[in-house]
C-alpha cells in the first residue's frame, strides 16, 4: 500500500528524514514509533502529500480522495458543530457516501452527546475524537493518523484504539505514537524512526524477538557481588548488572541456554534465590535498545 | 456540507457580514447628511468663534456620493481586508490547512469558495451603502445621473474584487492571518502613493475606488475604462499567484 524508496527531507542543513525505506502492507495497522523529533510527523505529512520530499520516492496504492490524514492536535472552524465538521469531511472525501454515516462515526468517537454544540466547546480530547470521526467517515483506503490517542484519557483511548483495531482488513492504517503500549496493543507491523532513520520496521514479533536481548530478573539475598561474578563466568551470559538492593539483571545469549543453566549455576554459587524470571519483552525494551 | 456552505456559513456565524454591512451602510447614509449640513456641524462645533468666517459652497448631489465614498473606501476596503483574510488564510493554523488539504484533489476547490463569497458580500456591502447615500442624497440635495452613479458602482465592484484577489495572493504567500492582513493594507497603501509619484496613477486599480465620487460629478469615464482593464488583467495574475503559492505551500 505504501512504499518510500531512499525517502530524504532535509530543512537547510538539517536532516530530517534520511533515505527511508519504507513498507507498510495493504490491509496492515502499521505503528511508526520514535521519539518527540524524530521525523514521525514530516514522513506522515510527505506521505498525504502535504509536503515534499528533498530526494526519493513514495508510492502509495491508494488515490488522493482515499487517503485520510489526522494531524497531531486537529483543528477545526470554532463555530461549526461536530456534526457539521464530520459532514464537511464526508462531503470532500466520500460526496455519495450515507449522510447517516455521520451520526454512526460521531458515535462510535463517543461524541454522539456532543454532536450538536459548536466544537469550540470542545476540550482536546473531543477534537481529537472528532479528527478520528473525520477521518474513518469517508471509508478511505489509506488511513496516516500522527498521535491518534496522544490527548485522550484511558477511556478514550480505548475507544479510539477499539475504533483503529476495527479498520484491521478494510483500510490500511499508518499511526505514529510515542506511546509504545498502543502500538504494541493495536499493531501487527512496526517501523522505529530515530533521529531521521529508520532503525527497524517488520512484524511486531520479529521486534519484540530480534531486536530484544533476553534478560532474566533474579532476585536474592545479599551480598550479590559473588553471585553477579560467579554468572559472569559462564559463557552462556552476555552480561550481569547488578541492581541494588536484592536485584541481579542476566542477559543471556539465549533462553534456552539459561532455562537449563541458570538454576544450576546460582545452586553452586551458594545463591539464597528469592525468585527468578525470564524479563518480558515490551516494545519499550526493544524500542530503548534499538535507540540507546 | 460543501465548501460554498461553509463560507455563507463563516460569514453568519462569526457575523462578519454586520462589519460589513453595518460600515458601509452606515457611511451611506452619513455621507449626505454630513455634505447637507456641513455648514451646520462646524457652526455647532465653534467654528466662528476664534473670528474666522467658513464659507461654504452649497452642497450639490456629487457631494452627497463624495462623502460616501470618501469614508466607505477607506474603513470599508479594511473591513473588506479583514474579511477576506479571515476566509482565504485557511492554512492557519496548519492543522486547519491539513483538514482540508488532505481531503480535496485540488486546492484551487478550497480557494474559489472563500475568494467569490467574500467578494459577493463585500460587493453587496458596498452596493447597498451606495444605493443608501443615492436615495438620501436625493432626498437632502437633489437627484444624480443615475447611468454614471451605477456605472461608478461598477468600477467600485471591480476595486473590491481587486481587494480580494489581492487577500488571495497574499494570504497563500505569507504565514498567519495578521501577516495577511498587514501585508495587504500596506500594499493597498502603497499603490496611491505610487499613483501620485509617477503618471500611471489613472491606470491604477485604486483610482476605481473614487469613482463613484468623480463619475456623478461629471468626471471622465474613459480613465476608468483603462484602470478597469488593468485592475481585471491584475485580478487574473492575483487570483493565479493565489493558486501558484497555494499549491506550492508545504505544511
Amino acid at each position: 500500500m505504501i512504499e518510500t524508496v531512499a525517502l530524504t527531507k532535509a530543512f537547510g542543513s538539517k536532516v530530517a528524514l534520511a533515505a527511508i525505506d519504507m513498507v507498510v502492507p495493504d490491509g496492515s495497522i502499521y505503528g511508526l514509533v520514535g521519539p518527540n523529533g524524530s521525523g514521525k510527523t514530516t514522513l506522515l505529512r510527505i506521505l498525504a502529500g502535504l509536503r515534499r520530499p528533498t530526494s526519493g520516492e513514495v508510492r502509495l496504492g491508494a488515490r488522493p480522495g482515499e487517503v485520510a490524514v489526522l494531524p497531531d492536535t486537529p483543528h477545526f472552524d470554532s463555530w461549526l458543530t461536530g456534526r457539521e465538521v464530520a459532514s464537511i469531511a464526508q462531503r470532500l472525501s466520500d460526496p455519495h457516501g450515507d449522510p447517516g454515516q455521520v451520526d454512526a462515526v460521531l458515535q462510535d468517537a463517543g461524541l454522539a452527546e456532543a454532536a450538536g454544540r459548536r466544537v469550540g466547546g470542545y476540550s482536546r480530547g473531543m477534537l481529537q475524537r472528532l479528527g478520528v470521526a473525520c477521518t474513518i467517515v469517508g471509508k478511505p483506503r489509506l488511513l496516516l493518523l500522527d498521535e491518534p490517542a496522544s490527548a485522550l484519557d484511558p477511556q478514550g483511548r480505548r475507544e479510539v484504539l477499539d475504533l483503529i483495531a476495527r479498520l484491521r482488513g478494510t483500510a490500511t492504517v499508518l499511526f505514529s505514537s510515542h506511546i509504545l503500549g498502543d502500538v504494541q496493543e493495536v499493531c501487527d507491523t512496526v517501523g522505529v524512526l530515530d533521529d531521521g532513520r529508520l532503525l527497524f520496521q517488520g512484524p511486531l514479533e520479529s521486534l519484540l524477538i530480534g531486536a530484544a536481548v533476553p534478560r532474566y530478573t533474579v532476585r536474592l539475598r545479599p551480598p550479590l557481588e559473588p553471585i553477579a561474578l560467579s554468572l559472569r563466568s559462564a559463557d552462556w551470559v552476555d552480561s550481569v548488572e547488578v541492581v541494588p538492593p536484592d536485584q541481579l539483571l542476566v542477559r543471556v545469549r539465549s533462553l534456552e541456554a539459561a532455562e537449563s543453566k541458570l538454576p544450576e549455576t546460582l545452586a553452586a554459587a551458594g545463591a539464597r534465590v528469592v525468585s527468578y524470571a525470564p524479563e518480558e519483552i515490551s516494545l519499550e525494551r526493544a524500542f530503548l535498545e534499538l535507540t540507546r | 456540507m460543501s465548501l460554498w456552505r461553509l463560507e455563507v456559513l463563516r460569514l453568519v456565524r462569526t457575523r462578519r457580514w454586520v462589519a460589513l454591512f453595518s460600515v458601509y451602510l452606515f457611511f451611506g447614509f452619513l455621507g449626505p447628511v454630513t455634505a447637507r449640513y456641513l455648514r451646520d456641524i462646524v457652526s455647532f462645533a465653534g467654528g466662528d468663534r476664534s473670528g474666522v468666517t467658513i464659507t461654504f459652497p452649497a452642497a450639490i448631489p456629487a457631494d452627497g456620493m463624495a462623502r460616501y465614498v470618501s469614508n466607505a473606501v477607506q474603513i470599508g476596503t479594511l473591513v473588506t481586508v479583514v474579511v477576506a483574510a479571515g476566509a482565504l488564510a485557511f492554512d492557519s493554523p496548519p492543522e486547519m490547512g491539513v483538514f482540508l488539504r488532505s481531503r480535496v484533489n485540488r486546492v484551487s476547490s478550497i480557494l474559489l469558495p472563500r475568494l467569490v463569497i467574500p467578494f459577493l458580500a463585500a460587493s453587496a456591502a458596498f452596493v447597498i451603502g451606495a444605493l443608501a447615500a443615492w436615495y438620501e442624497t436625493w432626498a437632502l440635495i437633489g437627484a444624480l445621473d443615475t447611468s454614471r452613479l451605477l456605472l461608478g458602482i461598477g468600477f467600485g465592484i471591480v476595486f473590491i474584487a481587486f481587494v480580494v484577489a489581492l487577500v488571495a495572493a497574499v494570504a497563500q504567500w505569507s504565514r498567519g492571518l495578521l501577516a495577511t492582513v498587514m501585508a495587504s493594507v500596506v500594499a493597498l497603501l502603497v499603490l496611491p502613493i505610487l499613483g501620485i509619484a509617477s503618471a500611471v496613477g489613472r491606470w491604477l486599480p485604486t483610482s476605481l475606488a473614487q469613482a463613484l465620487a468623480n463619475l456623478p460629478a461629471g468626471g471622465e469615464i474613459s480613465p476608468y475604462i483603462g484602470a478597469s482593464v488593468v485592475t481585471m488583467v491584475s485580478i487574473a495574475g492575483l487570483v493565479w499567484l493565489a493558486l501558484i503559492g497555494a499549491r506550492r505551500r508545504e505544511l
